[in-house]
């Protein structure tokens, strides 16, 4: 087990290595929420992605929250930004800012403004906009002057950034920005400080894959998991990688498995509803003894669900997904650099094990930006896990004694089979009852080799000190982090590794803890079910969200000061 | 090379005297002369096949391949192209596993082109799974799942392919070997998407069609030109897969043309991925995020 940094400010160490009954009191130099709202299309996101971009130049942390409807033009889109000179993983929602790019806006978000707050919208935009004779998307640029000028930032950082994202040719949108500025008043005076990264997960397992030596990504679109197949095909050609959608999530899974054969590196992404469509293909992932990298990003269901919106619903889909029993590892990040890591991770042991690896998100994870002091990588080898020169008598699945049989590719010489039936070691079909017993036996003997692997990759991270303890897995962490300095007494055991779970870890924590409550996205608590299956523990008590947004420290702080 | 070197030691389960044993016999024959010829490295072949009495060729033919599920077996010759352009890939199909469970990827391999051969053993049943009626199906024919007699006419596969956009498209008879075996090397030579509906009547359960096609198959002929599109169609429709009455059904080559192969759209895709030792620049690939 890891006893993991939070981060490397002083903040979170600060309640790390608080002892029990410390009193900590933090005060925060600056934090701001801003919400940046307008109908689909108008351009609440890019600017959003800019202004966080901006202060996580300025040295600024910051967390992006993107709320939209399933609609590309009208409805209501916002955006959340909280900036803080301290780490932050999550939003709220209480604003110090509305920039509004309609009225709509305005009327539904004012209510949450803060005391003191400020609302800018079509009132200060509109003159500006129509003196400029531009689009009606400058309004943006209008607001982003305005509301660094409240915090007395130089108006040609904006410029430059201005410049950095829409290109050389930004005249009329600095012109607004301008206008925007001068309109505004300053209010402060930012430090700066030095500059730090902003990530989202999508990109986070982009970097990973991209890192990892991924050779071929297919996908067919679906929220929340396209922009990875927009991140990666846009990559494709400086980065020598092939990016494809094919014409279904069936085809999507076996094509990759036909190239897997092959010898690419093969990764696939959805959502639920696609995932489901695999499940066939994930059994034959297993069966085959293919490497194979899925990512399931997450969104609340049954059937279409809120396909724009977040979940954890798929948990124990993930985990029993696919006819028959076989190996598999399913792993959830936590935040983006984690994303990073755990691609990374989840490319090693699907090569190495020759077995599916699923990376379970949620569009909360994939859609989210975090600030990092820096991005890192795992320090896992690359490695294809592929024979240089396989013999001439090579068997597609011999029998070892770890399970795994070594991998050639066709082409190398000796004839390579890939076999969804039972099948001989050499990767003929057979039915007889000895074989089939000897080669279910070979694949579940790459189980304790992969637990011993997996152990030491922190399959479980804790946070914080107390007696008693939240548990969950994924894209939670960000509110539970943000919210366990107010939470006294407790600490966060974060699972990282959902199959195989890591049971003795889990148990060991939850043994030694009073009062055990489980954090979870869902409407059931799925994983009490897991770590009952696994650990024989009955957890009682949980907090769960199930209405397609992702949890907010205030909203967890309550609950749990409420539980039993 | 001897077609006998593809011989593999596994018993064959075939019904004795079923027509797939001449399909077996065709491919052979057809890749020992490719090789022999220099048009294709074994070591670099490789065959997929689906789900049905077809699929047991994987285990028949001794060479690189990859027994998927059914139905699928167009997504993983696919995948193999996109995993290593320097494969020669040969897709081996029922007409129940491309037509029924898998259709959607028949449309779209004919649009994407992708330079590989597809062979589908047509014998119009579910064989398998002792016999039920499937897309290529008669009107009329009885069958454990449908006493009633069958609804629908069948799909033309052979029209199918030819108004999809497949570049290669020919009709072989499984009795009808070394006529069998010519079609299959003009489609492995082919540059593009080929597709061969292979005439494979089951002696077990779709009896009638053995004396039927014995009697009326015949060979196209330099008369028919196969750059000619409406001729083709022309072609393909003399024959509706039925047995009501006498009706003349072409094998050969109906159709040939060129359009840039679906592998070509990908500039990066020249090599085999797994022969690249990746150097990963970090800072390169995370800049744009500091």
């Amino acid at each position: 087990m890891a006893i993991h940094k939070v981060c490397d400010t002083e903040c979170c160490t600060l309640f790390l290595f608080a002892k029990k009954g410390d009193n900590i009191e933090i005060s925060y130099i600056m934090e701001k929420t801003i919400l940046i709202g307008g109908e689909a299309g108008l351009g609440a996101a890019v600017t959003s992605h800019f202004i966080g971009k901006t202060f996580t130049n300025l040295g600024y942390y910051v967390f992006n929250y993107r709320d939209y409807p399933s609609l590309i033009r009208g409805g209501h889109n916002f955006n959340i930004l909280k900036i803080s000179d301290k780490p932050v993983y999550s939003h709220e929602y209480k604003y110090d800012f509305i920039l509004a790019l309609d009225q709509k806006t305005i009327d539904f978000h004012k209510k949450d403004l803060n005391k003191g707050g400020f609302a800018f919208g079509p009132k200060e935009t509109d003159p500006i906009v129509q003196k400029l004779q531009g689009p009606k998307i400058l309004a943006n640029n209008v607001l982003i002057g305005l509301l660094f000028k409240y915090f007395g930032v130089d108006l040609n950082i904006l410029f430059a950034a201005a410049e950095k994202t829409f290109g050389k040719n930004a005249d009329m949108v600095k012109k607004s920005m301008q206008e925007g500025y001068q309109l505004g008043s300053e209010k402060e005076k930012l430090k700066k400080f030095k500059s730090r990264c902003f990530i989202s997960g999508t990109e986070g397992m982009g970097i990973g894959a991209i890192a990892a030596g991924i050779d071929v990504y297919l996908a067919y679109p679906m929220t929340p998991a396209s922009p990875l197949l927009h991140f990666l095909a846009k990559r494709q050609l400086e980065n020598n990688i092939l990016v494809f959608q094919p014409e279904n999530e069936i085809a999507v899974i076996n094509a990759a498995l036909g190239a897997s054969f092959a010898g690419a590196k093969a990764m696939v992404g959805t959502s639920g509803g696609g995932f489901a469509l695999m499940a066939e293909g994930l059994s034959l992932a297993a069966m085959t003894e293919l490497p194979l990298v899925v990512y399931l990003g997450q969104r609340p269901a049954p059937a279409t669900g809120l396909a724009t919106h977040t979940g954890q619903g798929d948990l124990k889909f993930a985990l029993n997904a696919g006819h028959g029993e076989f190996l598999r590892v399913v792993l959830a990040p936590g935040d983006a650099q984690e994303a990073i890591s755990r691609t990374q991770e989840a490319f090693y042991l699907s090569s190495k094990y020759r077995i599916p690896v699923i990376i379970l998100g949620d569009k909360h994870l994939a859609e989210s930006n975090y600030t990092f002091n820096d991005i890192e990588k795992s320090s896992l080898a690359a490695n294809r896990f592929i024979l240089e020169n396989p013999p001439q008598n090579y068997k597609s699945y011999k029998i070892t004694e770890n399970g795994v049989s070594p991998r050639a590719v066709p082409g190398q010489g000796p004839i390579v089979l890939a076999n969804s039936y039972e099948h001989n070691d050499y990767g003929h079909t057979i039915e007889d009852p000895v074989w089939a017993v000897k080669m279910q036996d070979k694949r579940f003997k790459k189980l304790n080799y992969l637990k011993k692997e997996i152990d030491k990759l922190n399959p479980v991270s804790l946070y914080g000190k107390g007696s008693n303890l939240l548990i969950s897995h994924g894209s939670t962490k960000g509110a539970i982090l943000d919210a366990l300095p107010q939470l006294k007494g407790f600490r966060f055991l974060q699972i990282s590794y959902l199959k195989p779970f890591p049971a003795e870890m889990v148990a060991k924590e939850i043994k030694k803890s009073k009062k055990v409550i489980l954090v979870e996205n869902d409407a059931r608590g799925a994983l009490a079910d897991v770590i009952r299956e696994e650990t024989g523990i009955a957890i009682e008590n949980k907090v769960l969200r199930y209405d397609g947004r992702p949890f907010t420290p205030d909203f967890l702080i309550d609950k749990i000061k409420k539980s039993k | 090379m001897n077609p006998e070197e593809f011989f593999s030691k596994e018993t064959n389960t075939w019904c004795p005297g079923c027509p797939n044993f001449g399909i077996l016999a065709s491919v052979k024959g057809a890749l020992a002369e490719l090789a022999t010829e220099g048009s294709i490295s074994v070591k670099d072949t490789a065959l997929a096949a689906g789900i049905g009495c077809h699929g047991k060729i994987f285990d028949y033919v001794n060479l690189n391949g990859f027994n998927g599920l059914h139905g699928r077996v167009l997504p993983v010759c696919l995948g193999m192209k996109l995993g290593n352009p320097n494969l020669t890939v040969v897709g081996f199909g029922g007409d129940g596993d491309t037509f029924d469970e898998g259709v959607s990827h028949f449309v779209h391999a004919c649009r994407y082109n992708a330079n590989m051969t597809m062979m589908v053993h047509v014998n119009q049943v579910f064989a398998l799974t002792t016999g039920q009626a499937n897309a290529i199906t008669e009107k009329g024919f009885v069958d454990g799942s449908t006493p009633l007699g069958q609804g629908e006419k069948p799909i033309n596969s052979v029209l199918l392919a030819l108004e999809l956009g497949a570049t290669f498209v020919a009709r072989g008879y499984a009795l009808q070997g070394p006529h069998l075996k010519e079609i299959m090397k003009r489609a492995i030579l082919h540059k593009g998407f080929s597709y061969i509906d292979i005439l494979q009547p089951c002696i077990v359960y779709h009896k009638h069609s053995v004396p039927y096609l014995n009697k009326n198959t015949y060979k196209l002929d330099e008369a028919h030109n196969i750059s000619d599109f409406n001729q083709a169609i022309e072609k393909a429709r003399e024959w509706d897969y039925s047995y009501e009455k006498d009706a003349k059904v072409p094998i050969g080559v109906f159709y040939e043309t060129e359009r840039p192969t679906f592998e070509s759209q990908w500039p990066q895709l020249k090599t085999p991925w797994h022969a690249i030792d990746r150097k990963i620049n970090w800072d390169n690939i995370t800049r744009e995020f500091k």
